[in-house]
C-alpha cells in the first residue's frame, strides 16, 4: 500500500526533477531529506517557496518539491529576495538552499542581515568547502591547511557559519552531515516547525573536488570525526507526545512553534541549547580537534520575526483589495488641503 | 525710486548647520504667500555642519524658475566664502551682510548694507544667537523688498509650527531687523515684491514628497531602501505618509518598510516582493543603481515587476553628492549586462512626480518588468508649485496574473513565458497559489520556464522581450509638445529642464529664433517624438550631462533619415540649469 502523510499525499507529490549534479553528491542526499521532511511534516507543497542563490547547491530546488514555486536568484543574494517575498506573503513556508560560496563569501552580508531580522525561513547551507560549479576553488569555510586533490594548500582560517549565527542571536542553529539521514531529517523537520530564522549547516562532500580522505568534508573524514552532540528525535504536533516511547537515558524536549517537539537524547555532557556560550564552546572545541560537532547547537525561541516588527495588517499583503491599496479620493483632498493650510 | 517688481534673484551665503535653511524658507514662503511667483534652490554641501551653503531665491512674474543669470541681492553670512562671494558680484548688487563678522566689505560699486546681526540676536537669546542671527537678514530683506508682514508672520508660523516660543522669538528678531533696516538703510533697493493674486489652491512641495505620495496612492506594499542623498527624503516621506494613509482594516499597516543593509539587498527585496505578488519599490541615486544592476537584469529576464526611483545626483563615482544632474539616463535605460531595455518614467513637475509615482506600479505589473522613475536633486529636493495632486484617473492595473484554477483553465497552452496574446506579455502565477509552479531563474529558460541552453529558445525569448518593451512605447506617458507654427527649430528635453525651458525659449526668441519644444516623459520614447522630429528641420536635444545621453539613445533608435537632424546641447556643472547658459549653447550649436 502507498504511504500517505497527514494531508493524504504520497511522497511523490513532494519530488522534483532529475538531478544534474555529480553522482554521489552530498547535495542530492540533502534534496531527498528535504522531500522526506516536507512530506512527513505534512506541509502543503503549494504553501512552500523554494529559494536559492547560485552554485551547485542552489541548482537543487529544481530537484525537489516540483509543486512549489521557487526562485533561483543571483549569487549570494537569496536572503534579500526571500525578505521581499516574506513581506508580501508571510504565510509562505520559505525553504532556502545555499552553499558555502554563496553564503560565506559573496552573500555573507545578506546572511548576517537575514539573521539579524530573524527572517522566518529555513536556511540550509550545503557546505563542502569548495566552489563546485567553477571547478573546485576553495571557499571561505574550508579548513586551514586543506589540500584538495589538486592545487595549493589553503592558508586562511575558515569562517564557521554556525558560530557566526550563534553570535548574531539566530533563533535556531544546527549542524549536520548529508550522510546522517536520520539526524538531518529530524533537524530539518524541527527547522520547518520553527518560526524565525532556522539555519542548518550541512556538511556535504563534494565527490568531484574534495572527497580525498584528508579533506575535512570528505565522506570518510566526516564519518570518523562527527562529534554528535545529542541524538535528535522529532515528534510532530499531530502525534501526541504521550504516545511516544520514553527513552531510557536522560533527555530534554524542545517545544517548537507549531506544537511539535524536538527530543534531544544526551550522549555526552549535557548541552543546554539555549546557552549561546555553550554552543560556541562546543563549536570551537570540536574545531580545535579537527572535528565537526553536529546536532541542535543553539535555540533562541520567542524572538520577533522580520514581519512581526513591522506591525503589518493580518491579511498577507498580496491579498489586499484595490480599495485597501489605494486610499480614497477624500483622503487625497485632505492631504492637498493640509498642504494648502501649512 | 522707481522699482522693478517681482523680477530679482537673491543669493544667501551661509554655512551648513547654522539654521539658515529655516530663514531661507521663510523668505521663500512669505513671497509665495504674497502671490509672487517664486522658486528656491538649495545648493548644499555633502556635510552636516560648517561647509558653505547657498540658497537662491528667484522671483519672476514670467514664471521663470531657473536660477537667475546673476545675483541682484546678496546676503553674506559666511566668513569662509566672504571674499569669493563678494568678488563675484556685478556692480550695483545690493549686499546685506552681518557686521559682526568684522570682515571688510570693499565693494564701493555695490550697495552694501550692514547689520550687527549676531549681537542683536544675543539680545533676544544669548544661547540661540548664532541661529537667530539668520532671522535678521530675513527682516532686512523684508524691509528692502517690502514683504508683507502678514505673509511673513504666516511663513514663520508654518516654519515653526506648534513651537510657540520659537515663533515669538523669531518674529521679534525679524521685527527688530526690519526697524533697524528702515532706520539705517533707507530706501536703497530698486527691487520690490508686489502682491499678486495668489491662486488659492497652490502650495509648494518637494518632488520627492510628491513621488512618495504617488507611491502611497499607487498601492505600494513594500518599500526597501538604503539611505543616499538625494533620495532619502523620498523614502522618509513614505515612512511619514504610509501610517496616515495606508492603515489596513485591523489597524495594521498595508505597506512593509524595510531599511536594507545595502542597495543590492534593497533591489533583491523589491524582486522578492514583485515575485510574490506585491508592489515593491526602492529609491536611490546613481551609485545605488550601479549596485543594483545585477538584480535589474534578473527583473528583466525573469520578468518580475518592480519599481526603482533614481533621484540623480552628479556622478561619476561619489561625484558631487549634493548637486544635480541628468547623468543616469542611459544607465537606467540599459542597466545590467547582456541585452536589456527598461521602462523609464521621467517627470518634469511635482504633479507628474505624483502621477508617475502611482503609474509606475501599473506599468511594472502590466509589463512584468522593472520600471524606473527618473528624478533628480533639483526636482526632488527643491520646492515647486502645484495646485494640488489629482486623484488617479485609472484603476490599479495588476497585469496578467492568474489567481484561480478557473482563470487557468480558460487559457489553453499556458506556459509562464508563452506569448499567448501576441503582445509579448505572458501570464504569470504567484507563489502560494499552487498554480503552475516553476522555479524562476536568471538562466536561460523556455516558454515553460524550464532551463534551456537551446540557441533558438534563447533567441526567441530575447526577441519577445524586445517586442514586449517596444509595445510599451505608446502606452507610456506621451511627450508634452509646445509647437510653433513656423518653427524650424525643435528642442527635445526631459525632466527638471522643464523648469528652465520657458526662459530658454524666450531667450532664443530674443535672438530671433522660433522654437518648438518636446518634453519626453518616458523611455522607450513615444512615436510622437519621431513625428516632432519629422516636422522640424533641426532638433536640439538639451540635457544636463556631459555626453548627451538622450541624444545617444535617440541616435541609436531613430530611423536613419532623422538622425542627421539632431544636435546635442549637453552641459553639466552640478548646478541646476541656468537658462541663458543653455540658450547660448543652443544658438551656438545651430550656428556651427
Amino acid at each position: 500500500m502507498v504511504k500517505l502523510n497527514v494531508l493524504n499525499l504520497e511522497k511523490s507529490e513532494y519530488k522534483g526533477g532529475k538531478s544534474s549534479l555529480c553522482p554521489g553528491c552530498g547535495h542530492d542526499q540533502i534534496s531527498n531529506v528535504i522531500i522526506q521532511a516536507a512530506w512527513e511534516n505534512g506541509i502543503k507543497p503549494e504553501g512552500i517557496a523554494k529559494m536559492s542563490g547560485i552554485g551547485c547547491s542552489s541548482k537543487t530546488p529544481a530537484y525537489f518539491l516540483a509543486k512549489s514555486h521557487g526562485f533561483n536568484t543571483v549569487h549570494g543574494r537569496m536572503p534579500s529576495v526571500t525578505t521581499g517575498a516574506n513581506m508580501i506573503n508571510k504565510d509562505l513556508a520559505f525553504i532556502a538552499v545555499s552553499g558555502d560560496g554563496d553564503t560565506a563569501s559573496i552573500g555573507i552580508g545578506q546572511f548576517i542581515h537575514a539573521i539579524r531580522r530573524n527572517l522566518d525561513m529555513v536556511y540550509i547551507i550545503e557546505n563542502n568547502g569548495v566552489y563546485g560549479l567553477t571547478k573546485g576553488q576553495y571557499s571561505a569555510t574550508v579548513e586551514k591547511g586543506s589540500k584538495k586533490k589538486k592545487g595549493a594548500v589553503n592558508e586562511q582560517p575558515p569562517i564557521d557559519l554556525c558560530a557566526m549565527a550563534v553570535n548574531l542571536g539566530c533563533s535556531f542553529v544546527a549542524r549536520s552531515f548529508s550522510g546522517s539521514k536520520k539526524q538531518l531529517t529530524a533537524l530539518l523537520r524541527a527547522a520547518m516547525s520553527h518560526r524565525g530564522m532556522a539555519i542548518i549547516d550541512v556538511i556535504s562532500p563534494c565527490v568531484t573536488f574534495s572527497n580525498n580522505d584528508e579533506s575535512y568534508r570528505s565522506y570518510n573524514y566526516v564519518k570518523s570525526n562527527d562529534e554528535v552532540l545529542h541524538i535528535v528525535d522529532y515528534i510532530p504536533h499531530f502525534s501526541p507526545l504521550s504516545e511516544v516511547e520514553v527513552p531510557e537515558g536522560e533527555f530534554s524536549d524542545i517545544s517548537l512553534f507549531d506544537g511539535s517537539t524536538l527530543r534531544l537524547e544526551t550522549v555526552s555532557d549535557e548541552h543546554d541549547p539555549e546557552d549561546a556560550v555553550a554552543a560556541l564552546k562546543a563549536i570551537h572545541e570540536a574545531a580545535k580537534d579537527g572535528r565537526h560537532v553536529t546536532g541542535l547547537l543553539y535555540y533562541n525561541p520567542g524572538q520577533l520575526t522580520a514581519t512581526d516588527t513591522l506591525g503589518l495588517t493580518e491579511t498577507p499583503l498580496m491579498d489586499l483589495s484595490d480599495e485597501e491599496l489605494r486610499p480614497n479620493i477624500e483622503s487625497l483632498q485632505k492631504v492637498n488641503a493640509g498642504f494648502r493650510a501649512r | 525710486m522707481s522699482k522693478i517688481y517681482n523680477d530679482f534673484t537673491v543669493n544667501v551665503a551661509t554655512a551648513n548647520g547654522t539654521g539658515s535653511q529655516s530663514a531661507n524658507l521663510i523668505i521663500l514662503h512669505s513671497l509665495f504667500e504674497m502671490g509672487v511667483p517664486v522658486s528656491g534652490k538649495n545648493l548644499f554641501p555633502s556635510n552636516i555642519s560648517g561647509l558653505p551653503t547657498w540658497f537662491i531665491i528667484r522671483a519672476s512674474d514670467k514664471g521663470y524658475q531657473a536660477p537667475g543669470d546673476s545675483t541682484d541681492i546678496q546676503i553674506m553670512m559666511n566668513k569662509d566664502t566672504w571674499e569669493k562671494d563678494l568678488g563675484a558680484l556685478k556692480p550695483g548688487t545690493i549686499v546685506i551682510y552681518n557686521e559682526d563678522t568684522k570682515l571688510p566689505v570693499n565693494r564701493e560699486d555695490c550697495i552694501c548694507l550692514g547689520m550687527p546681526m549676531t549681537s542683536m540676536a544675543r539680545g533676544i537669546s544669548p544661547k540661540m544667537a548664532r541661529l537667530m542671527a539668520n532671522m535678521y537678514y530675513v527682516g532686512g530683506i523684508a524691509h528692502l523688498l517690502g514683504i508683507d508682514s502678514t505673509a511673513l508672520a504666516s511663513a514663520v508660523e508654518q516654519q515653526f509650527r506648534g513651537k510657540e516660543n520659537a515663533i515669538t522669538m523669531n518674529l521679534q528678531a525679524i521685527s527688530e531687523a526690519r526697524a533697524y533696516a528702515s532706520e539705517n538703510w533707507g530706501d536703497t533697493c530698486k527691487f520690490a515684491a508686489e502682491a499678486r493674486e495668489k491662486p488659492e489652491d497652490t502650495f509648494l512641495i518637494e518632488g520627492n514628497e510628491a513621488v512618495a505620495l504617488g507611491c502611497v496612492y499607487g498601492g505600494i506594499t513594500m518599500l526597501s531602501w538604503y539611505p543616499i542623498t538625494p533620495s532619502s527624503s523620498l523614502a522618509e516621506s513614505i515612512i511619514n505618509w504610509a501610517p496616515k494613509l495606508r492603515e489596513g482594516r485591523d489597524g495594521g499597516s498595508t505597506c512593509a518598510i524595510v531599511q536594507a543593509e545595502d542597495e543590492l539587498a534593497a533591489a533583491g527585496m523589491v524582486l522578492g516582493a514583485g515575485w510574490a505578488g506585491g508592489r515593491g519599490m526602492t529609491c536611490t541615486s546613481g551609485p545605488g543603481i550601479s549596485l543594483m544592476s545585477e538584480f535589474i537584469g534578473l527583473f528583466y529576464f525573469a520578468e518580475v515587476p518592480g519599481v526603482i526611483w533614481d533621484i540623480n545626483r552628479t556622478g561619476p563615482s561619489t561625484g558631487l553628492p549634493t548637486r544635480t544632474q541628468q547623468g543616469d539616463l542611459s544607465m537606467c535605460y540599459e542597466a545590467s549586462h547582456g541585452d536589456t531595455q527598461h521602462i523609464v518614467l521621467i517627470p518634469g513637475t511635482v504633479d507628474e512626480c505624483f502621477e508617475f509615482g502611482w503609474r509606475a506600479f501599473d506599468f511594472a505589473e502590466r509589463f512584468q518588468t522593472i520600471v524606473f522613475g527618473f528624478g533628480d536633486l533639483d526636482l526632488g529636493m527643491n520646492r515647486w508649485s502645484t495646485s494640488g495632486f489629482e486623484y488617479p484617473s485609472e484603476k490599479l492595473d495588476r497585469g496578467k496574473v492568474i489567481r484561480t484554477q478557473e482563470e487557468m483553465d480558460a487559457i489553453s497552452d499556458f506556459g509562464r513565458y508563452r506569448d499567448i496574446d501576441g503582445d509579448g506579455i505572458a501570464y504569470r502565477t504567484l507563489p502560494g497559489s499552487g498554480l503552475a509552479p516553476i522555479l524562476y531563474r536568471g538562466t536561460g529558460h523556455d516558454e515553460d520556464g524550464v532551463y534551456s541552453e537551446d540557441p533558438q529558445v534563447y533567441y526567441e525569448a530575447m526577441q519577445r522581450l524586445k517586442r514586449k518593451i517596444d509595445g510599451a512605447r505608446d502606452i507610456l506617458p506621451a511627450p508634452v509638445i509646445r509647437e510653433e507654427e513656423s518653427g524650424d527649430v525643435g528642442i527635445i528635453f526631459y525632466g527638471s529642464v522643464e523648469n528652465s525651458i520657458i526662459e530658454i525659449d524666450d531667450l532664443l526668441e530674443e535672438k530671433g529664433m522660433s522654437v518648438s519644444t518636446c518634453r519626453i516623459r518616458a523611455l522607450p520614447y513615444h512615436s510622437d517624438v519621431e513625428g516632432f522630429i519629422e516636422r522640424h528641420d533641426r532638433v536640439v536635444v538639451v540635457e544636463v550631462n556631459r555626453d548627451g545621453q538622450l541624444y545617444g539613445i535617440l541616435r541609436k533608435e531613430l530611423p536613419t533619415h532623422l538622425i542627421a537632424k539632431l544636435f546635442s546641447v549637453a552641459y553639466s556643472d552640478g548646478l541646476p540649469p541656468k537658462a541663458r547658459e543653455y540658450a547660448n549653447r543652443v544658438a551656438d550649436v545651430l550656428e556651427h
